[in-house]
């Protein structure tokens, strides 16, 4: 049977995009590598007892007209907003608004196909939304703000990520800042209700299938080749993996054309996230329900990344702690808690070779020590923990360096529709695949994989499609 | 009087003469003693001259020459078309010349790709800064617009654009040195290089020069042409404040008490210099007073000036060339977090000049001079710049032992000017940044103050030794008294 869209990684955005398609008439079928779906939206026991999200404890926003779209709180996926202190409120709605506008302008590449006619000429394309952060650092734009409301911000913009605040573009990170509130019950009922939207929706769902590599022949993309040597054929292949993941592991390069290896060897990935995972054998004061940000004022930050681009481990990385069980009590047992710790700055790529048992404890040892910092005595109470490290997350979600985000937050990634302009994102220059993995523009949680969806349901429409 | 020029630096020089020659009566004030700014020769040990500052001009107006006749009053080169060359640890050294096939041969020994990508990569520049020619030369015709590869550069930084097209650390380097005014993390980078590249497109000294007798030779030439248009030239004239009445400019008042009285002011100051006058405080008001203050610029320059006794050998390579220091760009992208920090980075980048190679004459016989400036660094360091002054010139000395072995033994004397020198001397720069470096030549020339223009090399997109914004403050003071 031939599909009109096979999707690769049932993450969130790969189960958008299938509920949207299927809802659209599409025969759709996502593939997924791991026995569970959801992708980094999973929660899992990591103690007896005790569950935590791994790789993140909120995500980027779901937009509203998405979220009821896909009717996502009658299946459980309900929000619950995190504390927001007053002065900090008025600088984020800022802040979404411009991330807003910045996905419009992402998004308005899809709706004026691309124009192949050989008469055309390139058109001056519009100016991106958010220009005016590249020129400034975090620190210009946060010094507006109250010392104490600017050192948190600035925080938690670079909590699990990495730049120097005070160079000019690092502004940029802030509008990773919007976050969508806890989903009651970890992330994994967000990943369940995706799940019951698309097979509501008609789409087939296969687990524990591994994609090998993408089929396409003279430039058109035909279906996805999987690892028991099955295939299946498709007129559209989305793609939710990274953009150096998709086409340096599905692809053999020299069937490539040249400029589309140069353009993803070209990509910048920044991971810097590591996770440590505390079981705590006692109740924390319910009064810090709010991200903890631990040695991360300007400075240190600043050092941090120096350190990191040295491919070290800083003697003292910036960690957000969040106590996770103080916001859903289900994650851990009465009268217990469950404490994740965010570090940031935390090198992919180690300089003296790679990731061993005693640099993971390092990060334990760095968590603990923040967790004592916070709340002096909690130490104590650790009776488990784990250590997911940067290469953890790569092996685990198939995020090329371990980075989250789909690649580094600069300037000429965030503004831009992928790298190559006259075949913006979602498409790409291979006919019939489309990328909603490393669309930097659309921070917010569904929103690339819906507007692949979006895509590939207009150019079956417009017959571009075979 | 009708026009007064405050500054007989380079561009104050240029800008009165062009004044003069349109018929105007003007006066050009200087503080110290002696004409040229930071455009000078120092004798700064006996028997040895070097450039204090500007030790190769890079950005000359060709047109400034031309006009004012600088060749008829005693400009000549000593060296021209000076190659660029990357000096690197192991020996194996980058000579980057006008000659692309040449160049290419030569980053072979580095990469093969690399080799491929030079014209390419030279090509690309070329057309970017030939986008840019009637921007950054004159105030472009109207209806010119931003070319749309420029917008896009705005958003690269130069570290990507650079990883993109070469894989050499030694290429990379070499090119970035260029650039080095901002960290090659900062979107817009590049455009420091295209800038260089329009400078290099002028024909004139093309790459980089050094003018016969030094750089102070150029000042001489550019005195002379002003006297030649009977610019009243008064040097020891420290001007205290500009005279402001209903918002115009009608004058200067000297530290001596004297008022001198004018319709237009010309002032090679930067932002921040003319912050601290007592008018443009007054005039510019809270906002853009605390925007610029907050801007202080927190990387700078040093100069260090060698005396050697024996010719400095750099590993075969032609000592007539503007040799660079640095091992990859990450030295830049360190050096710019340090000095931020106000630490002094661990690896230094340094761009080396032998002015004796050229011309002999700037010291004894078979001795030579070495002039050294290093950038970046922080401008203000933790500590006190006065304690680092020798540490700063043994770490210089040290690193450029590296690729001239045995230099270290022949040095017999060394000046060094620490970045708070340069600026107790010449006065408070101001701040690169990409908006600066695209804004147009309006904005940086006119000031709130009517009659009141900036002419000083703090009104160029980047700083240079170039005359241009001399020469077209000059034109916007000669328009607004033809209105």
């Amino acid at each position: 049977m031939r599909y009109d869209a096979a999707i690769i990684g049932a993450g969130a955005e790969g189960l958008a995009a299938a509920a949207l398609l299927a809802g659209a008439g599409a025969r759709t079928i996502v593939v997924e590598r791991s026995e569970r779906a959801g992708g980094r939206a999973t929660t899992r026991e990591f103690h007896p007892g005790f569950r935590a999200s791994p790789f993140a404890d909120e995500l980027p926003p779901i937009p509203a007209d998405i979220y009821w779209a896909l009717d996502l709180a009658r299946r459980g996926a309900i929000f619950r907003p995190a504390p927001v202190s007053p002065a900090a409120r008025r600088f984020l709605r800022d802040v979404e608004r411009r991330a807003a506008d910045i996905r419009a302008r992402a998004v308005a590449g899809i709706d004026s196909a691309p124009d192949h006619s050989f008469f055309s000429r390139p058109a001056v394309p519009a100016p991106w939304p958010g220009e005016d952060w590249m020129a400034l650092s975090l620190a210009d734009v946060l010094a507006r703000e109250q010392p104490d409301i600017a050192a948190h911000l600035a925080a938690a913009a670079l909590s699990g990520s990495v730049a120097d605040p005070y160079l000019a573009g690092s502004a940029l990170h802030l509008l990773t800042l919007p976050r969508s509130g806890f989903v009651t019950g970890g992330l994994a009922s967000l990943a369940n209700a995706l799940v019951g939207a698309a097979h509501e929706a008609g789409a087939d769902i296969s687990l524990g299938h591994d994609v090998t590599d993408i089929r396409h022949a003279k430039g058109r993309v035909s279906g996805i080749g999987l690892a028991d040597g099955s295939e299946i054929e498709a007129r559209a292949v989305i793609s939710t993996l990274d953009l150096k993941r998709t086409f340096l592991s599905f692809f053999q390069w020299n069937a490539l054309p040249k400029e589309i290896v140069h353009a993803v060897g070209t990509f910048r990935m920044a991971g810097a996230a590591a996770r440590v995972l505390f079981a705590l054998d006692t109740m924390l004061p319910d009064a810090a329900r709010d991200r903890i940000h631990v040695s991360s004022d300007l400075e240190q930050l600043a050092a941090a990344n120096t350190v990191w681009r040295t491919g070290t481990i800083a003697p003292r990385l910036p960690v957000t702690l969040r106590i996770v069980s103080a916001a859903d009590a289900g994650l851990a047992p009465l009268g217990q808690s469950v404490v994740t710790a965010t570090l940031g700055a935390v090198p992919f790529r180690l300089f003296d070779g790679a990731w061993t048992h005693e640099k993971r404890e390092v990060l334990r040892m760095q968590a603990l020590a923040a967790l004592e910092t916070a709340m002096p005595g909690a130490g104590a109470h650790v009776i488990a923990a784990e250590v997911i490290a940067p290469p953890d997350i790569e092996e685990a979600l198939g995020a090329t360096d371990g980075d989250l985000m789909g690649g580094a937050l600069a300037a000429d990634q965030m503004l831009s529709a992928g790298p190559w302009p006259d075949v913006p994102f979602p498409r790409c220059p291979l006919k019939g695949l489309y990328l909603a993995g490393s669309w930097l523009a659309m921070s917010g949680t569904c929103v690339a994989g819906a507007a692949a969806a979006r895509t590939v349901a207009a150019d079956i429409a417009s017959g571009t499609l075979k | 009087m009708s026009a007064i020029v405050v500054g007989g630096g380079v561009n104050g020089l240029v800008a009165a003469t062009y004044l003069a020659r349109a018929g105007r009566k003007v006066v050009l004030l200087e503080a110290k003693d002696a004409l040229g700014g930071a455009c000078a020769t120092t004798t700064f040990a006996t028997g040895f001259k070097g450039p204090t500052i500007a030790h190769a001009l890079t950005a000359l107006d060709p047109r400034v020459v031309a006009e004012l006749k600088l060749a008829r009053r005693g400009l000549k080169f000593a060296v021209r078309d000076m190659p660029t060359v990357a000096l690197r640890a192991d020996g194996k050294h980058l000579v980057i010349g006008r000659d692309v096939r040449a160049t290419a041969r030569g980053i072979a020994a580095h990469s093969r790709a690399d080799a491929e990508a030079w014209p390419r990569f030279r090509r690309e520049l070329f057309d970017l800064a030939r986008a840019m020619r009637p921007f950054w030369w004159d105030e472009p015709k109207r209806g010119w617009n931003l070319p749309p590869t420029i917008a896009t550069l705005r958003r690269q930084n130069l570290a990507a654009w650079l990883d993109s097209r070469f894989e050499s650390d030694a290429v990379k380097a070499a090119v970035a040195c260029d650039a080095s005014g901002l960290s090659p993390l900062v979107p817009g980078s590049p455009l420091l290089l295209v800038w260089r590249g329009c400078q290099e497109m002028c024909g004139l000294q093309s790459a980089a020069a050094i003018p016969l007798g030094g750089p102070g030779a150029l000042v001489d030439a550019l005195t002379a042409a002003a006297k030649v248009a009977s610019v009243e030239l008064r040097t020891g004239a420290h001007v205290a404040d500009i005279l402001v009445k209903d918002g115009a400019a009608t004058g200067v008042v000297l530290e001596s008490g004297e008022e001198i009285v004018a319709k237009r002011v010309l002032a090679s100051l930067s932002h921040s210099q003319l912050l601290a006058t007592k008018a443009g405080r007054s005039a510019l008001g809270i906002g853009e007073s605390t925007a610029l203050e907050r801007s202080v610029p927190a990387v700078a320059s040093a100069k260090v000036l060698l005396a050697l006794n024996a010719a400095p050998n750099f590993g075969g390579s032609p000592s007539r060339g503007r040799f660079l220091l640095a091992d990859k760009i990450e030295t830049f992208v360190t050096a710019h977090a340090a000095s931020r920090a106000g630490c002094m980075p661990e690896e230094l980048a340094l761009e080396v000049v032998v002015p004796t190679a050229a011309d002999p004459a700037l010291a004894p016989m078979g001795q030579h001079v070495v002039s050294i400036r290093i950038a970046p660094l922080p401008r203000h360091l933790a500590g006190s710049w006065d304690a680092a002054k020798a540490p700063l010139a043994a770490k210089a000395i040290a690193a450029l032992e590296r690729c001239a072995p045995g230099l270290a033994r022949h040095v017999t004397a060394a000046q060094v000017l620490t970045p708070d020198d340069i600026a107790k001397r010449y006065g408070e720069e101001d701040e690169v940044t990409v908006e600066r470096v695209m804004s147009d030549w309006p904005s940086r020339i006119l000031t709130p103050i009517k009659g009141l223009f900036l002419c000083g090399a703090a009104s160029e997109p980047v700083g240079a030794v170039s005359g241009r914004a001399g020469r077209i403050a000059a034109a916007h003071a000669l328009r607004e008294a033809a209105k």
